[in-house]
C-alpha cells in the first residue's frame, strides 16, 4: 500500500507563511509522499520560492512538484527550481522520479503542462505564428510527459501536471476558459502509459473527480477544491482503510 | 463608456495582472446596483487587498465581497484509488 498526499496552487507568499505547517507536520503519519500540483507561488518570484521552502521543506516524506503558469510570472522558472531543489525538493518539468515506498516503487512524471482545450473545442495548429506557436507548446508539453512517463519502471504510475488532461475537472469553470485551463493532449499522454492516477490543479473552480478517455482516474488537487491542506490516496491496496489514524 | 460586460472583464484583468494581487480564481457577479465577489484566496491580506484595489479603480462602484479563506487543516480520509 502506498499512501499519496497531495494539493496544488498553494501561491505561498509572506503571509501563508505557516498556514499549511500544522497539517504538513502531521504528513508522515498520514502518507508517504506528497505531490504539488503548481501554482507554488503568487509571482514566480525567487523570494516567494523561498517562503515556498520554508512551508514545504524539510517534513519528513519526500516532495516532488511541478510548477504552473504563476511561476512564469517573473520569467525566473530557473531560479525558482533552484531554491525549491536546494530545500530538497525534487521538481519535474518532463521528467520522472521513482520513490522506493514499503517495498514498492512509485514512479511520478510530471509537467506543468499548457492550454488549448478538448475534443469539440480545441485550437488547432494552423493559422498565425502565433496560433502555432500555442498549439506547439500544449504539444511540447505533452511530449515530454508521456517520454517521461514511459522512462520509468515501477509498481505504481502517476502524472503529476498543472494544466488539466480532462474536461470533467473543470465542470464549474465557465465554458469559455476550458482551453485556457487545459488540453486533450495531456490526457492522451497519460493514457500511453498509462497511469494509475493523474494529479493536476489551475482549475479552482473545478471538479475533484474525472477520468481520462482511456479510464486513468483524475484528481483537481486545487486547493480551493479540495478545500484542506491535502488529499490523501491509496494505491496498491490490499484492503481498503479509508481512516488515516495509524496510517504507517 | 464601459458597458457592464466589458467592466467585468476589467475587473478580471485587475485581478490577475496586478502586482499585489495576481488572483485568476475569483468570481465577479454584477447584481442591480453592486459587484459581487466571490471565490477563495489563501490569506485575509489578499482578500482585503482585492477589495481595496477594486474601490480604488472604480471609486464608483458599490462592491460586496464574499470571498473566503482557504481552509487549511489536515485530512480525516483518504481515499482508494482502483
Amino acid at each position: 500500500m502506498i499512501r499519496i498526499a497531495a494539493v496544488g496552487d498553494v501561491h505561498v507568499d509572506k503571509d501563508v507563511v505557516g498556514r499549511y505547517r500544522p497539517a504538513l507536520e502531521e504528513l508522515p503519519d498520514r502518507a508517504d509522499a506528497l505531490l504539488i500540483a503548481g501554482d507554488l507561488t503568487r509571482h514566480g518570484t525567487v523570494d516567494e520560492a523561498k517562503c515556498f521552502a520554508e512551508e514545504f521543506g524539510g517534513l519528513g516524506v519526500p516532495v516532488v512538484v511541478v510548477l504552473g503558469n504563476h511561476d512564469h510570472q517573473s520569467d525566473q522558472q530557473d531560479e525558482l527550481t533552484k531554491v525549491i531543489e536546494d530545500a530538497g525538493i525534487t521538481v519535474l518539468e518532463g521528467t520522472a522520479t521513482v520513490l522506493e515506498i514499503h517495498g514498492h516503487r512509485l514512479g511520478i512524471a510530471g509537467t506543468k503542462g499548457f492550454g488549448g482545450g478538448f475534443a469539440g473545442a480545441c485550437a488547432s495548429n494552423f493559422g498565425e505564428r502565433e496560433m502555432k506557436d500555442f498549439v506547439g507548446t500544449a504539444e511540447r508539453y505533452a511530449d515530454d510527459l508521456e517520454r517521461a512517463l514511459k522512462s520509468v519502471e515501477c509498481d505504481a504510475l502517476v502524472a503529476l501536471t498543472h494544466y488539466a488532461p480532462v474536461p470533467e475537472t473543470l465542470v464549474g469553470e465557465p465554458l469559455e476558459i476550458y482551453a485556457f485551463l487545459g488540453c486533450y493532449q495531456l490526457g492522451r499522454s497519460i493514457d500511453a502509459a498509462p497511469a494509475a492516477l493523474a494529479l493536476h490543479g489551475h482549475a479552482h473552480h473545478g471538479s475533484e473527480r474525472g477520468r481520462t478517455p482511456g479510464g486513468v482516474p483524475v484528481r483537481n488537487v486545487a486547493h480551493p477544491v479540495i478545500k484542506q491542506a491535502y488529499n490523501v490516496y491509496q494505491l496498491l491496496s490490499e484492503e481498503v482503510d479509508t481512516t488515516l489514524i495509524g496510517a504507517r | 463608456m464601459t458597458s457592464d460586460t466589458d467592466l467585468e472583464a476589467e475587473i478580471q484583468r485587475l485581478l490577475t495582472e496586478h502586482d499585489r494581487i495576481a488572483e485568476q480564481g475569483i468570481t465577479v457577479q454584477r447584481r442591480d446596483h453592486l459587484i459581487v465577489l466571490g471565490g477563495e484566496v489563501e490569506s485575509p491580506q489578499r482578500r482585503d487587498e482585492i477589495c481595496r484595489q477594486i474601490t480604488a479603480h472604480f471609486p464608483d462602484l458599490e462592491i460586496t465581497c464574499d470571498i473566503g479563506i482557504t481552509r487549511a487543516q489536515a485530512p480525516s480520509e483518504v481515499e482508494e484509488i482502483s
